[in-house]
């Protein structure tokens, strides 16, 4: 298991990549700085613009997007992925791996990014603080379980995934309300009110323990997907 | 086939869309070396993915040992499998990708093996330099090292010798005939008919997915032997070289061509390689060409397929 995480590692973390991770994870917290130079904006508009529009609907996914979907997609494109089907393990031994892998790797931008960005908007704030960093490394881990299984899935992923998170994540889920309950964004903001309800005491989420069994399925049905598919697929 | 067959293919079909790629295939593989042989486009690669299990059927049934290949991961520690793809992690080392190989397939004494695979491809001078750095023969044999590692008793092989210098082909086949010899179970897929004949004990000939023959390769080869060639030839007196050679037993129909060429149809190569020279000596004819129309592979396979 620790070879195919290893080789995940090597395998996604090209120069490039990490250059426009590092971009984009500086994003939030400029505009953070940004916002704090006017009028300071409350915690709803902050939440609105920033945490949801921003960090969990675009910068969390498309850093996401850029890590997990290749972490298959890559392999299949190379045809390299019968090296590791045709090795005696379970199925689960390789997908497993290549996940944590993906979410090692971008989880400490998205973890850094929102770390600051609330730290900077909540001005020191320890427990918002933290509460927004754990619900944004959950967002990453649910759409890396996501994207990992795109990946798998079809050759055109990152396409794929760009389209699922402007129109899905950024297009319906802000304006149609039914579509938070099947939002990997709204998950993660509800987990961040779940975790500080004093300073994100607004808003209509489930409860945090409700809240917590949808994160925990969303990332583990995917997975489970991912293993099925590679159990079921016609390998290149 | 003698002993116990080691890989069994019962009624194996495989379509994609309309498009059948394998037609209800069925044959037995014991140890030695089997070629899979066919032209281009023909099914090998399909039929071998599924012989691994990557691929699934859509009918039939491919066992390894009796147990069934597809979705049965423990069974890979008995088999050696190598993709036509030459695609390799161009960032590793030839070591650190046998090595990868070897932990993922769960070899105990590791560092030993890798050298034990690296020495039988004879690639150990150029073990420590990445991947992306190699020649298309020494990715192809760093990925044979990668296949053996972990000693595997079968050995799925599709066009392995793809990319190869004569050299390299040398010592490969020499290595493979030292496995059979071993004990192993090779099948080796190739549309190169000369490479199946130096290698292989048995043959399985695929044709537009379907198996046009199997067998030993000298009941193959006389098969191949005894079918209608069409020959050209040109020389200075197409009309008095037509007339001698359609009296010949070898020859079937003679016409010449309006550009003056003698067209020959014979089922006996062999026999009008020899009769053509003595024909124009005698009758003082001059010889300038003499070339086969049809020796393509695809033509020798379309002939076995139609019988």
């Amino acid at each position: 298991m620790s070879s195919v995480y290893r080789l995940t590692l090597r395998q996604l973390t090209g120069r490039w990549r990490i250059l426009i991770m590092t971009v984009l994870a500086a994003m939030p917290v400029a505009i953070a700085l940004l916002m704090l130079q006017g009028s300071a904006p409350s915690v709803r508009e902050f939440e609105t613009f920033v945490l949801s529009a921003m960090l969990a609907g675009s910068i969390a996914p498309l850093v996401v997007l850029a890590i997990a979907a290749p972490a298959f997609a890559n392999e299949i494109e190379d045809r390299t992925l019968a090296n590791l089907v045709l090795a005696p393990i379970a199925r689960s031994q390789i997908a497993v791996p290549k996940l944590l892998a993906a979410i090692t790797i971008a989880a400490p931008f998205i973890a850094v990014s929102a770390f600051a960005t609330s730290y900077v908007a909540f001005l020191g704030d320890m427990t918002a603080t933290m509460a927004v960093t754990i619900g944004a490394v959950a967002g990453v881990a649910m759409y890396a379980s996501a994207f990992i299984w795109l990946g798998l899935v079809t050759t055109q992923a990152i396409g794929f995934g760009l389209l699922y998170i402007v129109v899905w994540e950024g297009l319906f889920s802000g304006y149609v309300a039914g579509v938070r309950l099947l939002s990997i964004r709204h998950f993660s903001i509800a987990l961040i009110h779940g975790l500080d309800e004093r300073r994100f005491a607004f808003g209509n989420h489930p409860s945090f323990a409700v809240i917590l069994v949808i994160s925990v399925v969303v990332f583990g049905g995917f997975l489970w997907l991912s293993i099925r598919r590679l159990r079921q697929m016609d390998v290149p | 086939m003698s002993g116990a067959p080691v890989i069994r293919v019962d009624g194996v079909s495989r379509w994609f869309g309309s498009v059948v790629a394998v037609s209800d295939v069925t044959f037995d593989i014991a140890p030695g070396i089997t070629g899979l042989l066919g032209p281009n486009g023909a099914g090998k690669t399909t039929l071998l993915r599924m012989m691994t299990g990557l691929a699934a059927t859509s009918t039939g049934t491919v066992t390894m040992f009796g147990e069934p290949v597809r979705d049965n991961p423990p069974l890979y520690r008995r088999i050696g499998v190598m993709s036509e793809h030459e695609t390799v992690y161009g960032f590793m080392t030839g070591r650190q990708f046998v090595r990868t190989m070897g932990r993922l397939r769960g070899v105990s004494d590791l560092e030993k093996a890798v050298d034990r695979a690296i020495d039988l491809v004879d690639l150990a001078h150029a073990q420590h330099r990445t991947m992306e750095t190699y020649s298309r023969g020494m990715r192809q044999r760093i990925r044979l090292a990668g296949t053996l590692v972990h000693d595997p008793e079968v050995l799925l092989l599709d066009e392995p010798l793809n990319g190869a210098d004569p050299l390299q082909r040398v010592h490969f086949k020499r290595l493979l005939l030292q496995l059979a010899a071993a004990g192993r179970t090779i099948v080796l897929s190739s549309h190169i008919l000369e490479e199946v004949e130096e290698l292989a004990e048995t043959v399985l000939l695929i044709v537009n997915g379907k198996l046009a023959a199997s067998g030993g390769f000298r009941a193959i080869r006389a098969a191949l032997n005894q079918r209608p060639y069409h020959v050209r030839v040109i020389c200075d007196a197409p009309r008095a070289l037509a007339a001698s050679v359609v009296r010949l037993g070898a020859v079937d129909a003679v016409h010449v061509d309006p550009d003056g060429a003698v067209v020959v149809l014979s089922r006996n190569v062999l026999d009008l390689q020899l009769e053509l020279p003595r024909l124009a000596k005698s009758g003082g004819i001059s010889l300038r060409r003499v070339e086969p129309l049809d020796d393509s592979l695809e033509s020798v396979f379309g002939y076995l397929v139609e019988r």
